[in-house]
């Protein structure tokens, strides 16, 4: 049991850090990514060959490169292969358009490149795909103990909270700001100074290298990298994470996870199983197809909006006028905090005049 | 074709010239030359569908247009992207407003405040002591501006929670945070209440004080005539009287074309 729970507990992890990556490309910044497992893949891929050892002529498997690299060089390096190919679609896919444009361009690339994967033997060996990834650590622990299993999933949370100090920074910067101002406004965002391409592209690549890193620990973990388990639909699970939990909000994000990824996903495999073969797991893509549909129609915000940015937060003292209407007061009108030393209005066209 | 003149002497900072726009086939600005000197306050009027928004649009960046050029203090700024014109002092609000919903009013201001600075990554991570302090500055000027305004009570609201004449104002702010040199206004008192429309008049006319070329679009003659030192009438198109407020309202051709 004890082995099981921490099985949970590392696909939990990673389905979080999936659902940040995505949040901060969907919540933050508006692109529908629909394309937003294939990063993973990537990322997984990456660590996959990287870790697998150079092919030989005796390698029952065909693959790309090929390496010994220590488990974290291959961690980073499924960062750098999920934000390698995040740049090269984002190149493109992140010019000015319609999202919705977006969107059916995104959809239709994840299942060309599925397809492609799953066709071609050459290069990624078909559905076949990769088996046989050693898992780290083994020197220290026994890789098929409860033990190792619990130093994993304590390796994937301790990762979990790098990854949303990042994100958390991240979103709450001027930079996270302006994200969020072009997505409510583009041509707005972009008439005040924000490179609204650039923007997009750099979070499309920050979110690439988070999805690239969720799948190297997934890779290493499963030990094994399979096409069919890339599919679109996972990508839209992970949408209904977000939708259920809080779009723009990342610990509202935790708590849809855990109710799609873990209740949902994970639960009825425990079940007993009932009906024909698959029909359990077709209900489950059934349920999680409504739920999107629930709370795209209910609350398109999710169970825990968005974090309203007070302006008291940002280091604006009270407001001037407490009442609408008061004439202002001197001594409240000087903000408090770092602002103090700078004189109101001490540049540009807005100086003095608050006597109105 | 009638030739534009700016008042004696004054060099203009903005010159558009033989500015052709279409839709698809269809031209809406068809060969308009204007020029506008700082400080001073052009105004646009014509009917529904003179082209005056896409005119708005081909000089902030919006829109290419097909033929012709802008010009910012002599620099040919035609081709430049809307933000890189942003950075160049080119400001403007929209005819629908254009408020980020999702954020609050005083997030609004700052993303004007900080432009492209706030935008840059590197400049939010790895220069964090030296957005600190211009975010301290942009807070301060937001303060101001919102109390000027007299949207305290608001300022920690979603811009979508607002009503429509406020959400102009928090775009009439968002200008204000910025040093525009060449200001473009489409329709800027549409929805405001009068004594804050009143306010916003001042406000034009005192930005224009500064040195700040002002282009604004507005239906409302009192507006017009009370804020703009020359004005030129649109129609499909075109440019078809210029000069001073009391000079158009008597010509011909506006007589006809849009007073009816
Ligand atoms: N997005 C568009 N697609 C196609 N045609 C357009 C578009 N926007 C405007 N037009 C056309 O271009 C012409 C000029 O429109 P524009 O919006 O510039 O007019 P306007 O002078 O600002 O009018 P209003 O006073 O109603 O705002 C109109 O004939 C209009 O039908
Ligand atoms: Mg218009």
């Amino acid at each position: 049991m004890s082995f099981y729970i921490a099985t949970v507990v590392v696909i939990f992890g990673i389905d979080v850090l999936a659902a940040w990556a995505l949040n901060l490309q969907y919540g933050l910044a508006g692109i529908p990514n629909f394309a937003f497992i294939v990063f993973q893949a990537a990322g997984a891929y990456t660590a996959a060959i990287l870790t697998l050892g150079p092919m030989t002529a005796s390698s029952a498997q065909t693959y790309i490169g090929g390496a010994h690299v220590p488990f974290v060089v291959g961690l980073i390096a499924s960062m750098a292969g999920g934000a390698a190919l995040a740049a090269v679609v984002g190149a493109f896919a992140m010019k000015r358009m319609r999202a919705d444009y977006q969107a059916a361009i995104l959809l239709i690339l994840a299942l060309i490149l599925n397809q492609f994967v799953t066709t071609d033997t050459s290069l990624f060996n078909g559905t076949s795909g990769l088996a046989n990834i050693t898992r780290p650590l083994g020197s220290l622990i026994n890789p098929n103990s409860t033990g190792w299993q619990w130093a994993y999933a304590g390796l994937v949370w301790a990762l979990c909270a790098v990854v949303l100090f990042v994100v958390q920074r991240l979103s709450r910067s001027s930079w996270g700001r302006a994200l969020r101002a072009q997505r409510d406004h583009d041509a707005a965002a972009a008439a005040l100074g924000c490179n609204v391409v650039a923007l997009k592209l750099q979070v499309f690549v920050i979110g690439g290298a988070i999805a690239g890193l969720s799948g190297g620990l997934l890779v290493f973990y499963l030990q094994a990298w399979n096409t069919g388990t890339w599919g679109y639909e996972e990508t839209l699970a992970i949408f209904v994470s977000i939708l259920i939990g809080g779009v723009a909000n990342n610990w509202g994000v935790i708590v849809g996870t855990f109710l799609v990824q873990i209740v949902f996903v994970e639960v009825p495999n425990l079940l007993p199983q009932f009906g024909y073969i698959g029909l359990v797991d077709a209900l489950e893509w059934i349920v999680i197809g409504l739920l999107w549909m629930i709370a795209i129609a209910f609350r398109p915000q999710g169970v825990i909006p968005e974090r309203r940015v007070r302006a008291a937060r940002l280091g604006a003292g009270a407001p001037i006028r407490a009442v609408p209407g008061e004439p202002p007061s001197r001594a409240a009108s000087r903000p408090v905090g770092s602002a103090q030393q700078v004189p109101l209005g001490a540049a540009g066209p807005v100086s003095g005049s608050s006597e109105q | 074709m009638i030739a534009v003149q700016t008042p004696q002497g004054a060099r203009p900072l903005v010159e558009v010239e033989d500015l052709v726009v279409t839709y698809g086939g269809v031209r809406a600005v068809d060969g308009v030359t204007l020029s506008v000197a700082a400080g001073e306050v052009l105004g646009i009027v014509g009917p529904n569908g003179a082209g005056k928004s896409t005119l708005l649009a081909a000089i902030g960046g919006q829109m290419r247009p097909e033929r012709g050029h802008v010009r910012l203090d002599g620099a040919d700024i035609t081709r430049l992207p809307p933000h890189r014109r942003a950075r160049r002092g080119v400001v403007r609000t929209f005819q629908d407003t254009s408020e980020f919903g999702r954020l609050t009013v005083f997030e609004n201001l700052l993303v004007a405040g900080l432009g492209e600075q706030g935008a840059s990554l590197v400049a939010a991570t790895l220069g964090a002591r030296a957005q600190g302090r211009r975010t301290a500055v942009a807070v301060a000027r937001a303060t101001e501006l919102i109390s000027r305004f007299e949207l305290d009570h608001l300022r920690d609201a979603y811009a979508m929670e607002l009503s429509g004449g406020q959400r102009r104002l928090v775009e009439v702010m968002r200008c204000l945070m910025r040093e525009p040199r060449l200001l473009l206004l489409d329709e800027p008192t549409v929805g405001v209440a009068p004594h804050l429309s009143e306010q916003l008049r001042h406000e034009y006319r005192r930005i224009a004080a500064s040195g700040v070329a002002v282009l604004m679009i507005e239906h409302v003659l009192e507006v017009v005539e009370a804020v703009c030192d020359r004005v030129i009438v649109m129609e499909n198109g075109a440019v078809i009287a210029e000069g001073s407020f009391d000079e158009v309202m008597q010509s011909k051709a506006v007589q006809d074309a849009y007073l009816g």
